[in-house]
């Protein structure tokens, strides 16, 4: 299993840009959702005493992936949380033709004192958004309005 | 000249550069970059190539305008200004950005440096305390849904209301620190958990509150100073920078999902996914400029309960009451709005992102007491060099459709800044220097070097010979609260 991201400076000077990488796509949701996650806080130092569940489902995996992070953006402003980890798991739903999400955030209210906080994200962006396979890789490239 | 294209640009003025229609297949208009030569040159390419994206939107009028903080945007570049006609031209929420009204906010006192120097790390301690800032921070006001909607219909006034503020304060908003035409019903339920419980905080980011010193050697038209209350002598002002928070992030995510789609409907084709737009008078266009405006509301109210608890913060360390300390507000201005304007074309909506609206004296949109002045401008440097106040001027109008910059604008990227410096060394530089730091996240502050941005004396130093807005004031900072 190879789950990574990386950040593309030369992408956003203002804001964060970072392509994401799987070999599949649970793997490719598990690395954009870690990345969204690192923006904001240090997981190291937050702990799993909250979770949600998400589910969704999409006909397209790049609108999938875009309303998963924009889910965990949501909810660090809405339960006033950071995350310890973003768990995912993605299947093709063939009898519908689309996609499925079955994702488990844990974290627990933002605490300035414990936490090791990086950047509020006001947005996952729509700007050089992309999801695509090369190979039997699946790659994603998004960038996070700070 | 070198720049980081290869588009035609011509020279109008020493300030002023045109890319003409011919430059890219689309453009309706003319983009003008205000700037100098040598911060041309700096430009990204970005810039180039947003603007003139910008110039074939449906609807705009005259030009396609970049200020000289302009830098690479979603969609449009930030330093952006465009004016769509309202019958026939868009609106796009690119063109305001995901913080609908940031803004900058003033604050003056009648204390001077030497009153603040001795007790200058005990009143950082107490602002740090009494505003929450960084990732996800919560306020003190606890709202009910209904009383959220107050706040999106009536802004600033709803803070005074409260108490949270004074009767006078509202003359020295832009607006009044309340926008007409906003209704609650157009945003959604998403936004509104976002935003509730988050009134009277900074954010994080380049967001910060600043505590700064007037200098005399830095009044540049000390007639028009005086007029806003500045008086130098090492005075001791305040300076806000922040917007809408979680809520304006989400209506603006929200309409960006409605427009991607609304656009296929009314056949509108655009050059990068994040200039998705609406025809203005389309119940699309409608229902954004309506939820925009209750988020805009809603950042007048945010910078609102924040100047209360420096207020109280200042009161609290000094042990007088604020209006004893003459903490009156100078001016409170937003740069990332679209407003409805009249000029030689009619009437237009005017997206400023990153840009500030500059009218000129003798506007009626103006309050009273900025009339015979202009428009107060506030534009906020690096944390590590000063901020500007300045006034708008009747050349604004004429040229920029009332607008001029709105800060310094970035040169590297956060993840380079991270890597030149580390945010505890920066603290201890800072403070070598005299500026006391206090921040939530020591990588933020990093990212936050003054390196990391133009010199904004530069940027103001343009608009100033470009005649767009003339400089009042510098302002440099001794304490700086970071998210």
């Amino acid at each position: 299993m190879t789950k990574s991201f990386k950040i593309l400076e030369e992408v956003a000077l203002a804001d964060t840009a970072f392509e994401a990488f799987g070999d599949s796509p649970t793997e490719l949701f598990l690395a954009a959702g870690q990345a969204v996650i690192e923006t904001m806080a240090n997981p190291k130092t937050v702990q799993a005493r909250w979770e949600r569940v998400i589910e969704r489902t999409d006909p397209e995996l790049a609108g999938l992936l875009f309303d998963w992070l924009s889910e965990i953006v949501f909810l660090k402003d809405a339960e006033g949380v950071v995350f310890r980890e973003a768990k995912a798991v993605v299947t093709e739903d063939r009898s519908h033709g689309g996609w499925t999400l079955r994702g488990t955030l844990t974290g627990e209210p933002i605490d300035p004192g414990r936490h090791d906080l990086h950047n509020d994200v006001k947005a996952v962006t729509k700007h050089l958004y992309e999801v695509r396979k090369e190979g039997n890789r699946w790659i994603a490239r998004v960038v996070l309005d700070i | 000249m070198k720049l980081n294209t290869t588009m035609e640009v011509n020279r109008v003025t020493d300030e002023i550069w045109e890319i003409p229609p011919s430059a890219k297949d689309g453009m309706l208009v003319p983009a003008r970059i205000y700037a100098t030569e040598q911060i041309l040159a700096s430009m990204d390419s970005g810039v180039f190539e947003q603007v003139t994206n910008v110039a074939c939107l449906p609807g705009i009028r005259r030009h396609a305008l970049c200020m000289p903080d302009g830098h690479w945007g979603y969609g449009f570049p930030i330093g952006g200004v465009a004016a769509m006609d309202v019958e026939n031209g868009v609106v796009s929420p690119g063109g305001i950005g995901f913080d609908i009204n940031c803004g900058m906010r003033l604050i003056r006192t009648s204390l001077l440096r030497q009153d603040v120097q001795p007790r200058l790390e005990q009143l950082m301690t107490e602002l740090f305390r009494k505003v929450p800032a960084g990732v996800g921070s919560r306020g003190f006001v606890r709202l009910s849904r209904h009383e959220f909607e107050d706040v999106m219909l009536k802004g600033a006034r709803w803070c005074v209301e409260r108490g949270y503020g004074w009767h006078d304060d509202l003359q020295r908003i832009e607006e009044r620190g309340c926008i007409a035409g906003a209704d609650p019903s157009k945003v959604s339920d998403h936004a509104v958990q976002r935003g509730i419980s988050q009134l009277g905080t900074l954010g994080s980011g380049n967001h910060y509150l600043e505590v700064q010193v007037a200098s005399n050697d830095r009044i540049f038209d000390r007639e028009t100073a005086a007029a806003l209350g500045i008086t130098g002598e090492d005075q001791i002002v305040v300076m806000v920078h922040c917007g809408s928070r979680g809520f304006g992030h989400q209506v603006a995510s929200d309409y960006l999902q409605v427009f991607e789609k609304a656009m296929r409907r009314y056949g509108i084709t655009v050059k990068d996914q994040q200039l998705a737009c609406a025809p203005f008078r389309s119940p699309e266009g409608q229902d954004y400029f309506a939820a925009m405006n209750c988020a805009a509301n809603s950042a007048f109210a945010n910078r609102q309960v924040i100047t209360h608890q420096i207020r109280e913060a200042f009161s609290a360390v000094f042990g007088q009451s604020a209006e004893e300390l003459g903490m009156e507000i100078v001016y409170d201005v937003a740069h990332n709005i679209a407003k409805v304007e009249r000029y030689k074309e009619g009437e237009l909506v005017v997206h400023r992102k990153g840009a500030t609206r500059a009218f000129g004296p003798g506007q009626g949109e103006l309050a009273e007491q900025f009339r015979k002045i202009g428009q107060p401008v506030i534009c906020g440097g690096s944390m590590e060099t000063g901020s500007y106040l300045l006034v708008g001027t009747h050349q604004a109008m004429e040229e920029t459709f009332g607008s001029t910059m709105h800060g310094s604008g970035r040169t590297m990227s956060r993840a380079q800044a991270k890597r030149s410096v580390r945010g505890e060394q920066l603290k201890k530089q800072m403070e070598q220097r005299g500026i006391i730091v206090k921040a939530v996240s020591m990588a933020g502050l990093a990212e936050e070097a003054g390196f990391a941005y133009k010199n904004i004396s530069d940027v103001v130093e343009a608009v100033d010979r470009a005649g767009i807005t003339k400089k009042v004031a510098e302002l440099r900072p001794i304490g700086n609260i970071k998210g």
